[in-house]
């Protein structure tokens, strides 16, 4: 049996979203199980199913590094925290 | 779907040869849902549920054409009947504890159903045309489902041997899909069906032969045609399954 992972999509929202995984033999059996399993509640329009082991996982040292890295957040805080206090410097002065 | 139009003016063999199917129909879905939880993975298992679900869905239709609206009693019609008054098939009443049965019988149940919606698809009964084009759609997806277990199975030799063993063990009792009812002929004439169900066993014939093996018909046993009058002897104990929880409280609304 081969692991397949299943993905759905309502059509014209949302993107594909991982529903969860199902064994079958070979590639027909995966699309008519996952149809039968994931999809008999027209849960989404559009289906892929793929096969696990075509999935590319690289190992956690390789997302890791970035973890410590906050000026790549972009919530704004840090630079609207230094405009105002430029702002205020410069009222001050002024 | 939308209400069905109210059948009052439904001839007896109408009504005969749409309780044939709808009879099949609700006795295939409860052999199928008997499955739930035991079949032999979990994959399987929720597939073959909601098959059988789609069969239940279908037998519900039919017998709705019957009754005239879906808030007639139709569990009147569907349950309570005495067991000559039913119509179904030997095929679909026998109890077939090995899933091998079961998975052989699903598909030699599917290709028959597959034809006989065919019979209702111009019929003068409108709603019944209807009915068979959204039936046919679903049943696509059966067979779909049945050819995708046996392209694989039939190809590993313990499991070709065990589906082809029970392929000669159902054989004959797979022929009562074509034993018509006692008023089929007047069904045909008045155009409720485009055919009989007997004319469905040769197309159906050649399916299974490209399915599994080409077979040696005559040597198949069918037994005596009784124009679906008379159960086979599993037909009581599954009914009475099918009753225990609505026996609990008729008056219930689920």
């Amino acid at each position: 049996m081969t692991t397949f992972e299943v993905f759905l999509k309502k059509d014209g929202r949302d993107e594909f979203r991982h529903v969860g995984a199902l064994e079958a033999a070979n590639d027909e059996l995966a699309l008519v199980s996952a149809r039968e399993c994931y999809v008999r509640r027209a849960e989404g329009d559009l289906l892929w199913v793929v096969r696990r082991d075509n999935i590319l996982h690289p190992d956690r040292d390789f997302t890791a590094p970035n973890a410590t890295k906050p000026h790549r957040h972009h919530s704004g805080e840090a630079v609207a925290a230094r405009r105002k206090a430029l702002r205020e410097s410069t009222q001050t002065n002024g | 779907m939308k209400a069905p139009k109210p059948m009052a003016d439904l001839s007896p063999a109408a009504r005969d040869i749409i309780l044939a199917f709808a009879d099949d129909e609700h006795l295939m879905g409860q052999q199928h849902t008997e499955w739930i939880g035991v079949a032999p993975f979990l994959e399987e298992d929720l597939a073959f549920a909601s098959i059988g679900q789609d069969e239940l869905g279908h037998a519900a239709l039919l017998l709705e054409a019957i009754v005239g609206s879906e808030d007639a009693d139709i569990d009147a019609l569907a349950f309570y009947r005495e067991p000559s008054d039913w119509r179904s098939c030997a095929l679909t009443e026998v109890n077939l504890p090995e899933w091998s049965d079961t998975l052989v019988r699903h598909w030699l149940y599917d290709a028959a159903e597959e034809l006989r919606w065919q019979l209702f698809a111009g019929s003068s009964v409108q709603h019944l045309a209807d009915i068979s084009v959204r039936a046919a759609s679903e049943e696509r997806f059966h067979r779909r489902h049945g050819d995708a277990l046996l392209d694989v199975l039939l190809t590993v030799d313990d499991a070709r041997d065990r589906l082809i063993a029970s392929l000669h063990k159902l054989l004959p009792v797979a022929l009562t899909l074509f034993d018509g009812p006692p008023t089929e002929a007047d069904a045909i004439a008045e155009g409720v069906i485009s055919g009989s169900l007997d004319g469905l066993r040769a197309p159906w014939q050649q399916r299974v032969d490209s399915r599994f093996e080409p077979v040696d018909w005559a040597a198949v046993a069918a037994p005596a045609p009784n124009q679906r009058t008379q159960r086979h002897g599993d037909f009581a104990p599954l009914l009475a399954r099918m009753l225990e929880v609505l026996d609990l409280d008729r008056s219930v609304t689920w």
